[in-house]
């Protein structure tokens, strides 16, 4: 970066002559080295997932709530962060706090966009003053909205922007789980040329999406999340930070969908175990089949 | 009012004390001396598709009609609208509230509110400030969720979901009227002819309540406002 | 007007700096006293007829009224300000300005209806000012400002208002206002002691199609109405014709139904009763310096000079 030494990157609160926050920029480089976390929005429901690297050997972790990268917002809402853990707490304790808020003051759920909206401001916040260092993590917010019967996936980063996705990926791999999620059928504008090409009805435009007959389930993202977890670090990641591609990692794994009765609730156990298990056959297989191509992913940014 | 040549704080320092002086209605004794009290008939019914709100349209000052042709349904949202009772000052201010805090939550959401939130925000004020206000009011209207909701604030500040809801001092002479007479999924017109048949006869019976009937109809197409002047009320002697 | 008519030496503990708005001191003070008083005046009966404890404030038992006609609004209003039975000011002015094209007919507490009327008009000539600077403001502006006001004090502040005016938007607005804060907007409306001998005018005379003189003439036998039925109300007429032009006609004392100068002057008193100046003739004139002075005491520089109470 051009950055360093000129002066123009101490504080989020000066603008480079180019027109530039470094501060803020730092910011989402360092949710770049963490775990990854994607978000993919199903026909019925969407899914969570992060990728958590498990580099200390000692660490106890199984069956503790010590670590934890998904955490509830309300009954129908959840997030997932990449980034610094403690940045990322500081966020999902003021989603929660402003979903209690507007539950308290107008008597209904908040909804999602309206959520993501309150929190993207928040972490903007935090890019205004001189005081104040930005949020060195990124938020994706899965909701379900009672009034308009719609659920939405949003992503929350450290300048403050916020957007809804068809499928959403931050933290180190971000760049291939998107290509990879690409491939996936969760884009109703996308399937639903594929279906009139493939000679189905017609149906146009996101609202006009026929649920769950082009776009994948809830139970099939589960399985792919997996295979895209273990896929980017058998492809050794995104530029490749510290961590080893062989070291031992978990993951976690949340939905919300018709099934759940649109709470926020973990994937069983046994749901993801078996997610795993194909992730991992699939991988095996396609690895037979082309040898050659597997260092293509590498470097690759937008 | 002015004809009471005291001050009123030497009067309004007991409560017991204003009680006796002003042996009224369980509504009407607690308003402050001179206060203006929609001392009236409310109503809202739900029906297929919306609901319609009705009222009374006197306003008094102790035996005085300080106003004969007032309007107690005060919109609060494009859809949404509610029935005042009680102090009028109270309820204009306590409307005025939740007309400011709706607008700005469909401003944020992007959307039409719902009545359950507006019936929320009048909740919370009334029971926040019971101890100030002297206010009863119904909430009623037409939102995309509910297609139509009514909801009744009393005294308290309780909020309480109803298929209809009476309210005001008129409304004891007719609960048994309205129980009688309110079916499920009545049309618009069964509606309207059954608010207007409870007002007047509640108008005939109560004497804080009198003048024209005014109704209003909120349905997704908008809102219909109409009033029967007080010579051609469905019950009652004509033109008093 | 003073809000109290005789002034009393008790001080007042003085609570820092008035932050401006109105102050509810002497409310507590009254009350004590009128507590003390009480209580010694049943301990020793001796003294019983003690019972006017405290001097009342200035009230304008009165009649407004105010109504629209096509063209716009006339307000009107007596002239009496009364102290309890007395007639403080027999020719007071009612109609208060708020803005070049809105006026406002107060009832209740003199002081009350003045200063509200007075913060109300300063408020919009801010408010026009900072918008543009348009030569009119809108009436329901002033009729918000003065319902939140009122409400604010739940009544406390004796003021019970109409409001009349025209603007662009709304043409000729006419509201009717209550101490404690409910507002109505009205064809015709009446306040004040007087009101219920107005509103009879009213009632029997309002046609939506008034023309201007029939109007003026409407509001004139109801503040008549009003002086010659109402104890509280007396004297003058006074109007006020707002157009929709944006065109004011004040007619301050319209009406001088009570005018005594002419009956005064049918009085004729003994000559002996005028007391001519130099009848009492001045004998030694001499002039001493003040015992105080020379005894190093209290002299005028000595005085603190208090601030005025708002």
């Amino acid at each position: 970066m051009a950055s360093s030494g000129s002066g123009y990157d101490l504080s989020s609160s000066t603008f480079s002559p180019d027109g530039r926050i470094f501060q803020v920029e730092y910011a989402s480089r360092a949710v770049e080295s963490s775990g990854a976390a994607l978000g993919l929005r199903c026909a019925d429901g969407i899914v969570l997932c992060v990728e958590k690297p498990m580099n200390k050997k000692m660490m106890v972790t199984k069956n503790t709530p010590a670590g934890r990268r998904i955490y509830a917002v309300d009954g129908k809402t959840g997030l997932a962060l990449a980034g610094y853990p403690g940045d990322g707490r500081q966020v999902a304790n003021r989603a929660r706090e402003e979903a209690a808020n507007y539950l308290e003051t107008y008597g209904s759920e908040i909804p999602p966009d309206v959520l993501a909206a309150r929190l993207s401001a928040y972490v903007h916040y935090f890019t205004l003053h001189g005081a104040l260092r930005p949020f060195g993590c990124t938020a994706l917010l899965a909701g379900y909205d009672a009034a308009t019967q719609r659920h939405s996936l949003h992503m929350v980063e450290p300048s403050g922007s916020c957007f809804e996705y068809y499928a959403a990926a931050a933290g180190r791999g971000r760049q291939p789980a998107r290509t990879e999620m690409e491939k996936l059928a969760v884009n109703p504008t996308r399937a639903a040329a594929a279906a009139a090409s493939g000679g189905a009805g017609g149906v146009g435009g996101e609202e006009g999406m026929e649920r769950g007959q082009q776009l994948i389930s809830v139970a099939e993202g589960v399985r792919q999340l997996a295979k895209i977890v273990y896929t980017i670090r058998d492809s050794g990641g995104n530029g490749g930070s510290g961590a080893s591609k062989d070291g031992p990692f978990e993951i976690e794994m949340s939905w919300l969908c018709e099934k759940t009765g649109w709470k926020h609730v973990g994937v069983p156990k046994d749901v993801m175990e078996e997610a795993v298990e194909w992730a991992k056959r699939e991988i095996e297989a396609e690895g037979e089949e082309e040898d050659e191509d597997d260092d293509e992913e590498d470097g690759m940014e937008e | 009012m002015f004809s009471q040549p005291l001050a009123h704080h030497q009067h309004h320092q007991s409560l017991a004390e204003a009680d006796a002086y002003h042996g009224k209605s369980a509504e009407t004794r607690h308003l402050k001396p001179g206060e203006l009290s929609t001392g009236t008939t409310i109503m809202a019914v739900q029906f297929n598709g919306g609901v319609v709100l009705c009222a009374d349209s006197r306003v008094s000052t102790g035996s005085y009609v300080a106003n004969r042709a007032s309007d107690k349904i005060a919109q609060l949202h494009d859809h949404i609208w509610c029935c005042r009772s009680g102090s009028a000052a109270d309820t204009q201010a306590l409307t005025d509230y939740v007309k400011h805090y709706l607008s700005q939550l469909a401003i944020e959401t992007g959307r039409l509110p719902e009545v359950k939130v507006a019936a929320h925000l009048m909740r919370r004020l009334c029971y926040q400030n019971k101890d100030y206000l002297m206010a009863g009011v119904i909430v009623g209207g037409w939102d995309p969720v509910s297609n139509g909701a009514v909801y009744n604030i009393p005294l308290g500040g309780a909020c309480i979901p109803m298929p209809f809801a009476l309210g005001g001092s008129g409304s004891t002479f007719i609960y048994g009227l309205v129980d009688a007479e309110y079916k499920e999924n009545m049309t618009k017109d069964e509606a309207l002819a059954l608010v207007r048949k409870a007002v007047s006869h509640a108008m005939a019976r109560d004497g804080s309540s009198g003048g024209i009937i005014r109704t209003l109809v909120a349905t997704e197409e908008g809102n219909v406002k109409e009033f029967i002047s007080g010579n051609k009320l469905p019950y009652g002697p004509a033109g008093w | 007007m003073s809000e109290l008519t005789s002034n009393n030496n008790l001080s007042s503990s003085s609570t820092g700096g008035a932050a401006g708005g109105f102050n509810f001191d002497h409310v507590h003070r009254n009350a004590l006293l009128q507590h003390q008083l009480a209580t010694t005046s049943a301990a020793s009966n001796n003294s019983s007829s003690n019972s006017s404890i405290l001097p009342l404030a200035t009230k304008t038992g009165t009649t407004i009224v105010g109504l629209v006609y096509a063209n716009g609004i006339v307000l009107g209003a007596d002239t009496r300000a009364t102290n309890d039975t007395t007639v403080a000011d027999k020719n007071c002015d009612k109609i208060h300005y708020i803005a070049p094209n809105i006026y406002c007919c107060g009832a209740g507490t003199a002081a009350d209806t003045e200063k509200t009327t007075e913060l109300i008009a300063s408020q919009m000539e801010l408010l026009r000012l900072n918008t543009g600077g348009a030569d009119h403001s809108r009436v329901v502006t002033a009729c918000t400002l003065l319902k939140r006001l009122l409400f604010r004090y739940q009544g406390h502040i004796s003021a019970a208002l109409v409001l009349g005016g025209c603007d662009p938007i709304d043409g000729p607005a006419l509201y009717q206002i209550y101490p404690h804060g409910s507002t109505s907007k009205l064809p015709y409306t009446t306040m004040g002691s007087g009101s219920l001998a107005a509103m009879a005018i009213f009632e029997a005379d309002y046609r939506d199609d008034l023309s201007e003189d029939e109007a003026v003439g409407l509001v004139r036998r109801a503040i008549l109405a009003g002086i010659f039925n109402d104890l509280g109300s007396g004297s003058n007429v006074d109007t006020c014709i707002i157009r929709t032009d944006g065109s004011v006609s004040m007619g301050r004392n319209d009406i001088m139904p009570n005018e005594v100068g002419p009956l005064r002057a049918q009085v004729k008193r003994s000559e002996v009763m005028n007391i001519g100046k130099g009848t009492t003739p001045i004998l030694k004139s001499s002039f001493v310096k003040s015992k105080m002075m020379m005894s190093g005491g209290v002299s005028l520089a000595d005085v603190t000079v208090t601030a005025m109470e708002t």
